[in-house]
């Protein structure tokens, strides 16, 4: 993340304008195809569709081959250009793409221009081979294109890029929102008791405090032994430091430090009974206030020195 | 300050940005207004600031990977996708693109490989029988036969509307494969080139032996120069892809091919317009009953242009 290493995973980093560093997560195949399928079934329709709409207003006017020579051509333009014009017009987003929250940029994190996404578009034809044929009825075949190519290429190319991306200069990314975020709540009333005993120059040092917040947040996800014996290369050191009597609970040593660090300072007042405690056994997770949609409150810092 | 303090005063900035992100979209700056515009970019700058200093406030990991999100997002909102500038397209097309095509390799190969083939392939059906039922097949050559018994009268504007759209879905796509194909480190575009030039000249040698060739020779007058060139153009345009991967001048083989694409795309365009226009003259004019004089002028004046246009906007400036 921000610790400077390089994250191992699929994940890009942008420099802006501004000089922000920011990261994008990068969309797998799979999730691709999923948005390649809403695609295709749209275009199918709409095509489907117009040419009941061409032929009956045409028909009626006598002349189907009219609307039926539109229809073709409607058909040849939805066929070649319909991601390159969506993904153009729409910030890099054709509506299958938006309804899975993937959007094509460019390869510097920069929007993508017209002439990159009708590329990136025309190329698809390469990225779909080989096509594998299926006979409908007498004689009528079809290719339907598997996609191959393009999938080998992504797999090797490091941003999950197929031909057509590699050639246009492009990128998709997932611009998922994520809901987990704020700080993780500690409800033990041991554990903050513990924090107002701790020395008030206590010093936690930045590594030591994206230790503890990396620990608090996932700690709801192990069982107790597990805990206790992830925390104990942190918690013994810290104890023994802080003087503490032998058999203190390393979990709560963490927690009481993550408070520390984290929420609130040293306070003489002894911590509020919090409405969720002793509901269960502490490695119960911890209930979500109904309706808020911040899985991890945040816990503001007046509400636990009432 | 403690990290829940300062998270408790941002979380309203990042949720009112994440609201205006989504409202923002798919609308027109003018809709939305100067002082939301306004009120956006102050909001994207806050969360950057804080997303530069996440390390300094210690926020925690979950809230460092929401900000990279956040400001992804609105990244993408503040500088949305430049699409089609006609002015620049139209000087790219008839500045550009035609000074490119006269020193473009790729263009002398396809062309010098598709008339060689079909040239050679002309000569052969027509003096072999043999080699024509190889290529094309008898039940081919019947067909064809078959297709040219009547003197062409088809006038029906109607019918022939209906007969433009089939071969621009037909002809067009099948240029715009050839491009792609090409990709195929170039052998794919020579490949669909070659093949072409054979079932064309075969078709051409071998009905020039027949009796129908009158009707086929006025059938195919008229849009013959803009459809073979379409060919020639595509097949070129996508063998461009592929050599760049091959010979990359130094780049990386990624950067090459994104150079040569740059630089085909508009090659691709200019020849699915040429099949698009012969796709008209294919449907209205060829199939006539109008004199075989004006289906030749047809001829000629679109070759006119062709030349016109490779050779006159094509011919090196002194100033470049």
């Amino acid at each position: 993340m921000t610790n400077g290493s390089a994250p191992i995973d699929t994940r890009v980093e942008i420099v802006t304008p501004e000089n922000i560093a920011f990261q994008y997560r990068l969309a797998g195949p799979f999730r691709r195809l999923g948005a390649y399928i809403l695609d295709v079934l749209i275009r199918v329709t709409v095509v489907f569709i117009l040419f009941w709409v061409f032929l009956l207003a045409t028909g009626f006017a006598g002349i189907p081959g009219f609307g039926f020579g539109i229809w073709l051509i409607v058909w040849f333009v939805m066929d070649w250009f319909y991601g390159g014009v969506f993904e153009a017009f729409w910030n890099g987003q054709t509506p299958g793409k938006h309804m899975l929250r993937l959007r094509v940029v460019s390869d510097e994190g920069q929007p993508i221009n017209g002439l990159q996404a009708v590329l990136r578009n025309l190329l698809r034809t390469v990225d779909a081979m080989p096509l594998i044929q299926i006979e409908l009825f007498q004689g009528a075949v079809i290719g339907l294109p598997s996609y191959q190519i393009g999938l080998l290429v992504s797999a090797i190319s490091p941003r999950f890029q197929r031909l057509g991306d590699l050639a246009a200069g492009t990128m998709v990314i997932v611009e998922e929102p994520q809901r987990h975020y704020g700080m993780a709540r500690v409800d033990e009333p041991e554990a903050i008791r513990l924090a107002s005993e701790f020395p008030a120059n206590l010093r936690i040092s930045r590594g030591l405090a994206r230790a503890l917040s990396a620990y608090v947040q996932r700690r709801q996800t192990f069982p107790w032994q597990r805990r206790a014996e992830i925390a104990k290369h942190v918690g013994e050191p810290m104890r023994v430091k802080l003087g503490l009597p032998p058999g203190t609970s390393y979990d709560l040593l963490l927690c009481a430090l993550y408070h520390r660090a984290f929420i609130a300072d040293r306070v003489d007042e002894p911590a509020p009974i919090s409405p969720f405690a002793g509901a269960g056994q502490p490695n119960e997770p911890v209930p979500v206030a109904a309706g808020n949609p911040w899985i991890n409150v945040i816990t503001p810092s007046e509400e636990l020195r009432r | 300050m403690k990290v829940a303090d300062l998270l408790e005063t941002r979380r309203e900035n990042w949720r009112e940005l994440e609201r205006a992100c989504y409202s923002m979209d798919g609308r027109r700056l003018k809709k939305i207004g100067a002082a939301n515009v306004q009120r956006f970019a102050a909001l994207y700058r806050a969360a950057c600031a804080d997303l530069a200093l996440a390390d300094a406030y210690q926020l925690p990991p979950n809230t460092v990977h929401y900000l990279h999100q956040l400001v992804g997002r609105a990244h993408n909102q503040l500088y949305p996708s430049r699409s089609f500038v006609m002015a620049e397209w139209g000087r790219e097309m008839l500045y550009d693109l035609p000074q490119r095509l006269f020193r473009d390799n790729c263009l002398r190969l396809a062309f010098v490989v598709f008339w060689g083939v079909f040239l050679a392939c002309m000569l052969s059906a027509y003096f072999s029988p043999k080699f024509s039922d190889a290529v094309v097949g008898k039940d081919g050559k019947e067909q064809m036969e078959q297709a040219y018994e009547e003197p062409l009268s088809r006038d029906d504007a109607n019918e022939r509307t209906g007969m433009a759209g089939f071969y621009v879905l037909h002809n067009a796509g099948i240029g715009l494969q050839c491009f792609g194909a090409g990709l195929l480190f170039g052998v794919g575009g020579l490949f669909t080139t070659i093949s072409n030039a054979a079932q064309l000249g075969t078709v051409f040698g071998h009905m020039a032996t027949v009796p129908q060739r009158v009707n086929f020779f006025q059938f195919v007058t008229a849009h013959g120069p803009f459809e073979l060139t379409g060919i020639v153009l595509g097949a070129a345009a996508g063998m461009r892809l592929g050599f760049s991967i091959i010979d990359t001048g130094g780049f990386t083989r990624a950067a090459s091919l994104r150079r040569a694409s740059r630089e085909a795309m508009p090659a691709a365009c200019a020849s699915v317009i040429l099949f698009c226009l012969a796709a008209v003259i294919e449907a209205f004019i060829s199939p006539s009953s109008l004199p075989y004089a004006f289906k030749a002028f047809v001829a000629v004046l679109t070759s006119a242009m062709l030349l016109f246009y490779f050779v006159m906007l094509g011919y090196p400036r002194e100033s470049a």
